[in-house]
């Protein structure tokens, strides 16, 4: 029997003469304590969404039918599925280097992993500014090169955005998948090679469906990181990629209009709940779910 | 042991990616030399001013030793919570844990912006309730945070957890192991990995949440990213470019020590096979 | 004892008192011993506030700035601790103080229209007139829930190195990207980018309010695709400047100030066409540190030698004219509050963007992110 049959399989209740305060006094504190110190005060927060400023729905309705909004939702949609993209493509080259290198180029993919924490994600943001610009590094070294013959625009646009935002949630990619990595059985994909499969084939077959789960979470974690992130992407956006996150920022502390901020971050879990249900359906991962 | 080898190709890939990573050094390294007062490259003028000014310049310190503090209660107390929380639905198998999971991943999936007034009523009305652990205190920045970041450890979790076989479970219970036994014994050494990522990931969000934290904090709890943030304002201090050379300088002599350590493992070890 | 051990005695009495390390009985008693009760009187140590005072500003340099300016000369005359909270008091902001039941700010540093807004809202409360004296201010810079801290002015700079001498200076010049090609920067946040648009659209000066916004959005359509970025700190708006990554910018005259200085003069900058506006002090309904002291600090902070003292640290401009009076003449042409400067200036108009700034907002920000 695979091990993904197992997985997969239903499996007996195991609870013989059941232990279920045990169970219940690992399983309950962070649901109490989730509840009382964010969901029930969260609640009040849905409720400005149908009674502010008038009791209603009509900052649904705006919602729905806004054109503008429909664009600032897309633009947040795009940039955050292109970088969590991106990044899960990155995350998880460096995480199998790290799993599967010698030690030696272990210890170095585990130092770029670590490197990037220390540096504020301010201070990256300035940092990406200049390296970014038109006399930057990049651009310098590229006119030198001779690849390009006039400096490209990096920064103050989406590709700045992607840039920022990718460099910031490649870490974060990268553990998840660790761990996915780390604990799948090797045996199998040496069976799988010493049968004469090809890397690729490999990959797709035995190690993509076995780090599904690493991938998954990984994916979770990375796009709805994204979709609250904020500051990166008004500095290296040119102050011109408006997304979700500085939108509510916006009717919530510039024009103080709290139902739409509201209702805005009520329909965002209400998509992000979708997508991870969605995603959980076609991949057949309910495996995270155990 | 490895048995399975990454191809050169591959390598050569990751050397791409690794390079990314490390590319702002490029410039964060030169700015925390210049000699202007503002971020800039240094073009010649290499200067240690902002050095001094960071060392004699408590504030600063107060600030890191402050988010240390913060960031590694955080990252045990939601490492806790995300790890027993974990294993409660692996254990538990049902229709309730998707809706118990649903409910945990909940602040993860609202925008920081809201879940900081969130947590700031929370945090005001605890502080009718105990002064001294709600809004602008260190305890009232921990118990945000774990909010905060604990669905990211539950994620961390559960992926760790649907890779573990669960025959090893049953073959402890029908052995006759207690389900703490079976947990302590059995199913969190083969955790190990998964918990520290949990304990990584939760100190790292912790460590630079500013969101929240600016939030439910005024004039006692000055943390490192908001000290930092405060000088968007006016101009980005270069001190905070030598905060992080500093930081990384001090990761890298222990990576790096370790990396020694390693390469001279390697070398005796490969010696022995060959001789 | 000598009269001089006494006089010493009373000083390091007055001093614990004010560092809060005995209370005010044994400070009465004490000082009835050493019979200096009218000396304690006098020593202006308020007992009601064992709790300090919170001012909020924006963070930055305004922190250290305040300090010296206001809070430590205040806590020196009054015995009352100042604490300075950086956090940015937002309409929204203030506003969730409020909201909790239990606001922990006293004293904030808002935009002069949200004092408009949050005080027909009953967020603020009324500003004693009878502390502070109103006419230390311009009748514009004063209304009943707030009172003008400082000034300060949308300036535009440039670069030197790209137009000479001959910079642009009206923000027609800004709007020409022809006679003054190169990349732009302005507001993210709208305060006196529409009034540049409907000036560089031929709208005369003294006509400007009621802003015909749609009209104002029209033009900044056609300089849209020349502005690089729309800068929302004044930490971008440098960083834009610096290093000439854009030509022209419409900026905070503070941070001009320090453009010129750090670039040697090569960013260079005016007051011509500049638009004035100021920041005002108001005080949070209900707000912990009682309602008297909220006003003797606005008063004191109201005081030509602090807001000199900012002007120096800050650049701000001084909402007290008397300040004038402490002033050199170099002073006083750096100043955007002066006679002279003020002339060159369009004051904006607090009580419009009381009444339209949230929707206006939100069409501009939808402009510019398309």
């Amino acid at each position: 029997m695979t091990l993904t049959a197992t997985l997969t399989k239903p499996q007996p209740r195991t609870a013989k003469g059941s232990p279920r305060l045990e169970r219940g006094l690992l399983l309950f504190p962070l649901p109490v304590l989730l509840l009382v110190f964010y969901v029930l005060p969260f609640l009040g927060v849905v409720g400005w969404s149908f009674s502010l400023p008038e009791p209603g729905i009509e900052q649904y309705q705006r919602i729905a039918s806004d054109p503008a909004i429909h664009e600032m939702l897309w633009r947040t949609m795009r940039l955050c599925l292109t970088v969590s993209g991106l990044a899960l493509l990155i995350g998880y080259l460096l995480a199998y280097c790290w799993v599967f290198s010698p030690p030696f180029w272990q210890r170095v993919v585990e130092i770029c992993i670590f490197i990037p924490f220390w540096i504020s994600v301010l201070v990256r943001a300035f940092g990406w500014l200049i390296a970014l610009r038109s006399n930057g590094v990049l651009n310098e070294g590229l006119l030198g090169l001779g690849l390009i013959d006039h400096p490209l625009q990096l920064s103050r646009n989406e590709i700045g955005v992607v840039i920022g935002m990718l460099h910031v949630m490649i870490p974060y990619a990268v553990f998840p998948l660790l761990s996915s990595m780390r604990q799948l059985d090797q045996r199998v994909l040496m069976a799988s090679r010493g049968l004469g499969a090809g890397a690729l084939r490999t990959f797709w077959q035995v190690l993509l469906p076995q780090t599904l789960p690493g991938l998954l979470g990984a994916f979770i974690m990375v796009f709805v990181f994204c979709l609250g992130f904020f500051i990166t992407p008004v500095l290296l956006g040119g102050g011109q990629t408006v997304m979700i996150a500085e939108y509510v920022f916006l009717q919530m502390f510039q024009t103080s209009n709290w139902g739409l901020g509201a209702a805005l971050s009520v329909v965002l879990l209400a998509l992000v709940s979708a997508l991870i249900w969605v995603l959980m359906r076609i991949t057949r991962v309910n495996r995270l779910v155990g | 042991m490895n048995t399975h080898r990454t191809s050169l190709s591959t390598r050569l890939l990751a050397v791409v990616a690794m390079a990314f990573m490390l590319f702002p050094l490029l410039t964060v390294i030169p700015v925390s030399f210049t000699s202007k007062r503002y971020l800039s490259m240094p073009e010649g003028n290499w200067s240690l001013r902002h050095y001094e000014a960071l060392l004699s310049n408590p504030d600063w310190f107060a600030s890191i030793s402050q988010s240390l503090t913060i960031a590694l209660a955080t990252s045990v107390i939601a490492t806790l919570l995300a790890a027993s929380f974990s294993l409660g639905i692996w254990y538990l198998r049902s229709r309730l844990a998707t809706a118990l999971i649903g409910l945990v991943l909940l602040p993860m999936a609202i925008p920081p912006v809201i879940s900081a007034l969130v947590l700031y009523f929370m945090e005001t009305n605890l502080g009718k309730h105990a002064p001294g652990i709600g809004y602008d205190t260190l305890t009232g920045v921990v118990i945000a945070h774990v909010v905060m970041v604990v669905p990211y450890g539950v994620v961390t979790m559960l992926v760790a957890l649907s890779q573990i076989d669960r025959r090893i479970e049953l073959a402890s219970r029908n052995l006759g192991a207690s389900l703490m036994q079976t947990t302590f014994l059995v199913i969190l050494p083969n955790l190990k990995l998964g918990i520290a990522s949990t304990a990584l990931l939760s100190f790292a969000l912790s460590w630079e949440e500013v969101a929240v934290t600016l939030f439910i904090t005024s004039v006692n709890v000055d943390t490192l990213p908001k000290r930092i943030w405060s000088g968007l304002r006016d101009n980005v201090d270069p001190s905070v470019a030598a905060i992080s050379v500093l930081l990384i300088s001090i990761t890298l002599a222990v990576l790096i020590g370790r990396l020694v350590l390693q390469y001279l493992a390697d070398k005796r070890a490969h010696k022995r096979l060959h001789s | 004892m000598s009269l001089d051990h006494n006089r010493d005695c009373i000083e390091v009495l007055i001093e614990k008192a004010r560092g809060g390390q005995i209370n005010r009985r044994t400070f009465l008693q004490a000082m009835g011993l050493m019979a200096a009760v009218p000396l304690a009187m006098r020593s202006g140590i308020s007992w009601s506030a064992d709790k300090p005072l919170v001012v909020v500003n924006w963070g930055g340099d305004a922190l250290n700035a305040f300090r010296s300016a206001w809070t430590d000369n205040f806590s020196k005359a009054t015995g009352i601790p100042v604490r300075i909270d950086g956090a940015g008091p937002t309409e929204g902001a203030v506003r969730s103080q409020l909201a909790s039941g239990k606001p922990s700010w006293d004293v904030v540093d808002v935009e002069s229209y949200s004092a408009l807004v949050l005080g027909r809202e009953k967020i603020l409360q009324p500003l004693d007139y009878n502390v502070i004296k109103r006419d230390q201010v311009a009748p514009a810079l004063a209304s009943d829930h707030g009172i003008a801290s400082y000034q300060f002015s949308y300036v535009m700079a440039w670069d030197s190195e790209k137009f000479g001498d001959n910079g642009p200076k009206t923000w027609a010049d800004f709007w020409n990207v022809e006679k003054f090609p190169g990349k732009r920067t302005m507001y993210k946040w709208m305060n006196g980018m529409l009034e540049a648009a409907l000036l560089a659209d031929g709208v005369p000066a003294d006509q400007l309010y009621p802003l015909d916004v749609p009209r104002a959005l029209k033009k900044i359509d056609e300089i849209k695709p020349h502005v690089l970025s729309f800068w929302s700190s004044g930490a971008e708006s440098q960083q834009l400047m610096i290093e000439g990554e854009v030509a022209v910018g419409a900026i905070w005259h503070t941070r001009a100030k320090l453009l010129a200085e750090d670039s040697d003069n090569r960013v260079r900058w005016s007051y011509d066409n500049g638009f004035i506006n100021s920041s005002s002090w108001a005080v949070l309904q209900g707000n912990p540190g009682g309602s008297a002291p909220a006003m003797q600090f606005i008063q004191q902070a109201l005081q030509p030698e602090g807001q000199l003292k900012l002007f120096e640290l800050l650049g701000n401009g001084p909402s007290n004219s008397a300040t004038e009076k402490l002033m050199n003449a170099e002073q006083l042409a750096a100043n955007c509050a002066s006679p002279e400067n003020l002339k060159k200036q369009i004051a904006l108009n607090a009580q419009w963007y009381a009444d339209n700034y949230a929707g206006a907002l939100e069409q501009y920000l939808t402009r510019l992110s398309k």
